[in-house]
């Protein structure tokens, strides 16, 4: 299988290119991420980020044949070759498929991603209702993988200061978490013209997930929540 | 910056002025074709009847905030330069102003 791998190390080289490599794929490799360790048996200097190899972690979280996904769980068998395998895209690349995902966790970090509550903890859980709960099915299982958010073209135009679709995805599940107090100050603060109201809901992020997630029907919950509160 | 028109407010005044300026384009293509005006006194004697002459400010006021609402997202979308950026803001609001004002001028002072 043929293979185009983009490659680039700050200390050494000038720019970025792309290598071509040809694998032979042995039986069980299956997965992106089996070819890129064959890859890397011909070229140890090959470097990326990998961990679970079973889409849960979202490591290996890059860009193959133009599109978003988990190296580990896409199939070699669907692809075009020469595969073209890069890195995110839109965010600084530390070397080869490395990239640097300082600013979506400190923009995750910014939606305060931990529950508020000021009442006292009771003796054991908070309690949710089963369809309290089914609120949050859907918003709780994101793996934080970034595939959505450098997907989205308006994160492209406005990384710092547009949150991004993973990011919003988390707000709303703190919105949505019945035993959260700080729905109003939440909502206050994703109310400005940048942090959740550049999306157009141009919808690549629902489109890539590589875990099936609705980023944009999540972002449109929180309009619509803004709405209600506020009319 | 957080003026009157931000976040979710400039996000409904979109959507709300969206379904009025299609409902009445509506209305007026049908009335052109219902009831084409034979001449052009026809025509104004209409857009200057009470119940027209009102609608139809409405429809450019919605046209105006509209306007304002999406071109500037355009520009904040890819417009990064400081002086580029209020420059384009200030072209866009200056031209949208004096459209309202000639707008103000055609149905009320001088119609």
């Amino acid at each position: 299988m043929q293979f185009s791998v983009y490659r680039y190390h700050p200390e050494v080289d000038d720019r970025p290119y792309l290598q071509d490599y040809e694998i032979v794929p042995r039986p069980g490799d299956v997965m992106v991420l089996d070819a890129l360790f064959r890859i890397k048996e011909q070229d140890p200097t090959l470097s990326f980020r990998r961990s679970c190899r079973e889409g849960v972690c979202g490591s290996d979280a890059m860009n193959i044949n133009g599109r978003n996904g988990l190296a580990c769980i896409v199939p070699l068998s669907v692809l075009k070759e020469p595969v073209v395998i890069r890195p995110l895209p839109h965010y600084p690349v530390i070397r080869d498929l490395i990239v640097d995902l300082t600013q979506f966790f400190e923009q995750y970090r910014s939606i305060k991603p931990y529950l508020i509550n000021n009442h006292p903890a009771p003796d054991r859980e908070r309690l949710q209702s089963p369809e309290e709960r089914a609120r949050l099915d859907g918003l709780y299982d994101c793996i934080l993988c970034a595939c959505c958010t450098t997907f989205c073209p308006s994160y492209w135009w406005n990384p710092e200061k547009f949150l991004g679709p993973a990011v919003l995805l988390q707000a709303c599940r703190f919105l949505e978490d019945s035993r959260d107090e700080a729905t109003e100050e939440r909502l206050a603060a994703l109310d400005d013209v940048y942090k959740l109201f550049r999306c157009r809901a141009i919808m690549n992020c629902t489109d890539i997930c590589p875990k099936g997630l609705d980023p944009a029907q999540a972002i449109s919950v929180i309009r619509q929540t803004m709405v209600k509160k506020s009319v | 910056m957080k003026g009157p028109l931000t976040g979710l407010r400039a996000w409904l005044t979109q959507r709300v002025t969206a379904v009025y300026l299609a409902g009445f384009t509506l209305f007026l293509l049908a009335h052109l074709l219902w009831d084409t005006p034979a001449s052009f006194d026809v025509w104004r004697n209409w857009v200057l009847s009470p119940g027209v002459r009102v609608t139809m400010g409405l429809f450019f006021i919605a046209l105006l905030l509209h306007a304002w609402v999406g071109v500037r997202d355009v520009i904040l979308d890819y417009v990064n330069s400081l002086t580029m950026r209020v420059s384009l803001l200030t072209i866009l609001a200056s031209g949208l102003l004096a459209s309202g004002v000639w707008l103000v001028e055609i149905l009320l002072v001088h119609p």
